[in-house]
């Protein structure tokens, strides 16, 4: 018996990671880091195309695995960026490494992403909490590459403290700009802070946009998400216009170790990005 | 379909024929009820009536319980190379209901991905059947599962005199045609065959209602006082989840050796009744109550794959009914929902 990895000359089996080397870090904020990573091998480099929403499982040898969102425009086809908080053991080891070192990339992984095909000449809003920036910064770069494509494009981003915010120098750049609108908030202002104050899903009032033409697109912390969703209702922005990104635990990333089921759904392979409609559909989704 | 008839008397010559070209896995009495399967030297040890094994055979070789996925080698670059391990073996004597719980595995492991860990095993496995006698705990009757109809090479059923074959694929064809002492069927073996059939349907004596259950599991969802009470004595042990010859969860992890240059990704069974199982960083769980535990266990043995597959992933076989040292009864929870909607 042949098997198919064999055939292609070397042992490359779903579970195997592809090499790649970390070339910049930077920090973003005083608990998350900026990587940027190249893969080694320039054909499987070449090959490597992901849709905003999509995510990679990048693996620290010797110590273990964890799933990444990829933050960066899915045009930049040398490298690509991840957003990794530090908080457990893949992500302190990742933290602690310099540039230069290798790590294991599988992936891009997930069958559910942003449509952004669909959304093409609708209005945009992007609904951000927190850690929540790293999955929708690659569609919020993708669409801005694109920009003429689309209606009006609006982001709404809230976190806790102003320290926390992500691609804080990006934001005011893109504030700059007349064809996004851009609105921040946080719980916890400081002196210099100048924009809103409280949870994000008080700017939602503000959206003008009729729900006939506008496609929203929702990521953060589970609480925030059931609140958005009442404003979003109450606006009656319609389900199967508005995506989500769900988290869980996952283990494989390619719908075998079923830690990320809900119901039948797998968020690896059939999400991570859903419909509001499929989720209202699915119990214990959110 | 193939059929065939093997006399008895030349049975023992197949197996030793098969023993001493193969390696075989089959049956052999352990301690009390049990028996496990294990590689046979000789026909006689073969334990023809076996009724009970802690674990299914078929999940024992195709899914072990740790198995090396990834290699790696730290030197100055980092080298990973994915391993796939496999032994051409004969499977003999797996009775139908595991049959199609490997079915389920099968299905399940090419599905989306194509997991070749589980493939490789899988096409070096030669399957051969026969019926083995249902446990009191046993519903697959239930599950379309006490009767198998893929998934084997050949299926030995057993007429008294004689035993009616059924050969499902080119490898269990060849079999017979490398012992010629097979026989033609005729019109009686066939007419045996159902009377032998109707005799060992007869042997399920558990009785469960499931009908409309899919419809019937949603309506009583959300009723936490039912689900309180079903999972009121569970010591989230995890033990439904082990002995179970479909539930296919499993961690995967990275270990170094000790010369810190060489290690592997390994996976290894994981349980949906243990609160780790929806634990991510931040110390936040998904599924933190045993209630919500053994709801979603039961969902994904009698929903979920019904609704992906058309079949559930549940064979029926009874083995989480005999693991559970709190007596959490699938059987009898089916009957207490559906008990819940009935009109
Ligand atoms: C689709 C998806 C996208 C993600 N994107 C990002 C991102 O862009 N930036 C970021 O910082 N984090 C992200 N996470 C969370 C991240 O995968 C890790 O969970 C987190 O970094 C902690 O992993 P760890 O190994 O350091 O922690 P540990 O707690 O030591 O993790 C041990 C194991 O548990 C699993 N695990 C633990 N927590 C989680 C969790 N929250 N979600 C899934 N699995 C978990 C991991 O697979 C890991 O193997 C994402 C998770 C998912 C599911
Ligand atoms: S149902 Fe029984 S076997 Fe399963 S986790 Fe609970 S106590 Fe253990
Ligand atoms: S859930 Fe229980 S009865 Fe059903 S296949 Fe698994 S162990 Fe057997």
């Amino acid at each position: 018996m042949v098997l198919e990895a064999e055939k292609k000359g070397k042992k490359k089996t779903i579970y195997t990671p592809d090499m790649a080397t970390i070339t910049e870090i930077s920090d973003l904020t005083p608990t998350e880091k900026q990587f940027t990573i190249q893969i080694d091998d320039q054909e499987t480099r070449e090959a490597f195309r992901f849709q905003p929403g999509q995510f990679v499982e990048l693996t620290v040898f010797g110590l273990g695995e964890a799933p990444f969102s990829i933050p960066s425009s899915p045009n930049n086809r040398e490298s690509f960026e991840l957003c990794v908080r530090d908080i457990g053991n893949v992500s302190n080891a990742l933290h602690k490494m310099a540039p230069g070192s290798k790590v294991g990339i599988r992936g891009p992984y997930g069958n559910g992403y942003f449509p952004h095909e669909k959304m093409k000449g609708n209005n945009v809003v992007i609904i951000a909490g927190g850690i929540g920036m790293a999955p929708v910064r690659s569609l919020l770069k993708y669409i801005l590459e694109d920009r003429q494509s689309y209606k009006d494009f609006s982001l709404i981003y809230g976190c806790v403290d102003p320290a926390n915010i992500l691609y804080k120098d990006e934001m005011q750049q893109l504030k700059q700009r007349d064809d996004i609108e851009i609105k921040m908030t946080v719980d916890n202002p400081d002196a210099d802070w100048k924009e809103a104050v409280g949870v994000c899903t008080n700017l939602i009032g503000d959206l003008k946009y009729s729900p006939e033409d506008t496609f929203i697109v929702v990521c953060g912390p589970p609480i925030m998400y059931k609140f958005v969703i009442l404003e979003l209702d109450d606006r009656s922005y319609k389900p199967e216009n508005i995506f989500l990104s769900l988290e869980r635990r996952m283990e494989c990333g390619v719908g075998k170790c079923n830690h990320c089921h809900i119901g039948n759904k797998l968020v690896c392979v059939d999400g991570p990005v859903f419909s509001l409609w499929e989720i209202r559909n699915l119990k214990e989704a959110i | 379909m193939l059929y065939k008839i093997l006399g008895k008397n030349e049975y023992e010559d197949f197996l030793s024929d098969l023993i001493s070209k193969n390696e075989v896995i089959g049956p052999k009495k352990k301690d009390g009820a049990y028996s496990d399967f294990v590689a046979i030297k000789d026909p006689k040890e073969i334990d023809t009536d076996y009724q009970k094994t802690t674990l299914s055979p078929a999940k024992k070789i195709l899914f072990p319980s740790t198995e090396d996925l990834v290699a790696f080698k730290i030197s100055d670059t980092i080298e990973a190379e994915g391993i796939v391990e496999y032994e051409q073996k004969v499977l003999l004597g797996i009775n139908a209901w595991d049959i199609n719980g490997m079915n389920f595995l099968d299905r399940f492991f090419t599905t989306d991905f194509i997991d070749e860990n589980y493939l490789a095993k899988r096409k070096a496995l030669t399957v051969i059947g026969t019926d083995s006698v249902p446990t009191e705990n046993n519903f697959a009757h239930h599950m379309n599962s006490e009767y198998a109809i893929e998934g084997f090479d050949l299926y030995f059923s057993d007429l008294g005199d004689r035993f009616f074959v059924r050969a499902a694929t080119e490898k269990g064809n060849r079999l017979i045609e490398d012992f010629p002492r097979f026989l033609d069927t005729s019109e009686d073996d066939f007419k045996e065959f159902n009377r032998y059939m109707e005799d060992y349907r007869a042997k399920f004596k558990l009785n469960i209602n499931m009908k409309n259950f899919i419809d019937n599991f949603e309506s009583i969802y959300d009723k936490e006082q039912l689900w309180q009470k079903l999972a009121e004595k569970c010591y989230s042990c995890g033990s439904c989840n082990l002995t179970c010859p479909t539930c296919f969860c499993f961690n995967v992890k990275d270990d170094i050796n000790l010369d810190l240059k060489t290690g592997q990704k390994l996976r290894e069974w994981d349980s949906c009744m243990i609160p780790e199982y929806g634990l991510v960083a931040g110390d936040h769980n998904f599924r933190p109550d045993k209630e919500n535990r053994l709801k979603q266990r039961y969902k994904c043995k009698l929903i979920t794959f019904k609704q992906k597959y058309g079949k559930n992933s549940c064979v029926g076989c009874g083995r989480c009914i005999e693991a559970c040292l709190a007596k959490i009864n699938i059987a009898e929870d089916i009957n207490t929902i559906m008990k819940e909607v009935s009109i």
